[in-house]
């Protein structure tokens, strides 16, 4: 048998072996969230006011880096791109999720991932940050288990597995490596000429 | 160890190799508020097993121990690595970052209001700046995409409330 990637999809390793390596995947994207210095909401709330380019440098130069590899291992044979996990896509779960979650975003200068690393370095206000997403979670699931129209909300629209190819009626992965660039390189320029802006104002 | 903080360039460049590894081991980007939301099912169901029955939380516990999944096990390394990393460069310090004057008070209810709200968006959008945002465009979804957008647009179009906390934070 060849070898196919992802290991775990594809059987060449086992269901143990798999979580026992999640937890070193983990410690890996830690260590970079620290050094990077999203372990304090000084370095992300401030992207909300065109004050710091962190975050769009960090997160565009991330999926641009990955989705080039993907695509790589996919063209050359060696990645089953069928096993690569995307999120079945709820049109406007995603939409209104997005909306309620950016408020959250500003309002709190953390998210699930850097709150980790914001508590591992004793910030208070991630610990709190922390315990307001447990609470969100619960009043979630009881809302969720009364109301039909969050039902309706939440799982409405379901586009499945929508590669940004077969949004644009094609099957080859370079069409959506290709969209990905643009979109990326183009956020990231106007985030950088916003900041620029906000500066040349500030001065 | 070095304790400058890593260009950001640099810092992508390596979060995309560790996203990509993640991809051709377990199939999966990494993850952050699905352990959340399992934390909340199992802790629950401690307390109250008729949690169990719930139309939402009830998928997490079917199988088991809530706690018992690949996105938790990760989340346990994410903190591991950071306190790692933290250690080696000397960062741990107990801390509420909020603009110089802004009370303390505020800032944490804030923190905990804004956890609340986030918490609600992830389970709208399947996952948050992690599970969904970056692991959804590097996967090359439309999904993540339209998450992103809404989510920087609403800061951006929010940030005017919160102003004072953030003020002179750089």
């Amino acid at each position: 048998m060849d070898l196919v990637f992802p290991l775990f999809t594809s059987g060449f390793i086992s269901n143990e072996v798999n979580l026992f390596l999640a937890l070193f995947i983990g410690m890996l994207f830690g260590f970079i969230l620290e050094r990077a210095g999203f372990a304090t909401a000084a370095h992300i709330a401030p992207v909300f006011y065109f004050k710091n380019t962190m975050v769009p440098k960090v997160m565009v130069s991330a999926i641009v880096t990955a989705a080039t590899l993907i695509t790589l291992g996919v063209l050359f044979g060696y990645i089953d791109y069928n096993n690569i996990f995307i999120p079945t896509t709820y049109l406007w779960a995603y939409f209104v999720g997005g909306l309620i979650f950016g408020l959250g975003m500003v309002m709190s200068g953390w998210c699930p991932g850097t709150a980790l690393a914001g508590i591992a370095t004793l910030k208070i206000d991630a610990i709190f940050f922390a315990l307001g997403l447990l609470a969100g979670m619960y009043f979630y699931f009881d809302i969720y288990d009364a109301s039909e129209g969050l039902r309706h909300l939440a799982n409405d629209a379901n586009l499945g597995r929508y590669t940004i190819a077969k949004a644009l009626g094609s099957e080859d992965i370079r069409v959506s490596y290709i969209v990905t660039l643009v979109v990326s390189f183009g956020l990231m320029a106007f985030m950088m000429i916003m900041n620029k802006i906000a500066k040349n104002k500030g001065e | 160890m070095e304790n400058r903080y890593l260009n950001p360039i640099t810092a992508g460049v390596l979060l995309g190799i560790a996203l990509f590894v993640s991809f051709i081991i377990a199939g999966q980007g990494m993850g952050a508020s699905g352990a959340f939301a399992r934390a909340t099912a199992q802790g629950v169901f401690h307390f109250d097993p008729s949690i169990a029955h719930n139309a939402y939380a009830g998928k997490y516990l079917k199988h088991g121990n809530a706690l018992s999944n690949w996105t938790v096990i990760e989340v346990v390394g994410i903190f591991l690595g950071a306190l790692l990393s933290a250690l080696l460069a000397k960062r741990i310090k107990p801390e509420i970052t909020r603009a110089k004057g802004y009370p303390a008070l505020f800032r944490l209810v804030l923190a905990f209001g804004g956890g609340f709200l986030i918490a609600i968006g992830t389970r709208l959008a399947r996952g948050c700046t992690s599970g969904q945002a970056l692991d959804g465009a590097s996967a090359m979804s439309v999904g993540a995409w339209i998450f992103m957008l809404a989510a920087f647009g609403a800061g951006f179009f929010f940030a005017f409330l919160f102003k004072k906390q953030w003020k002179g934070v750089e």
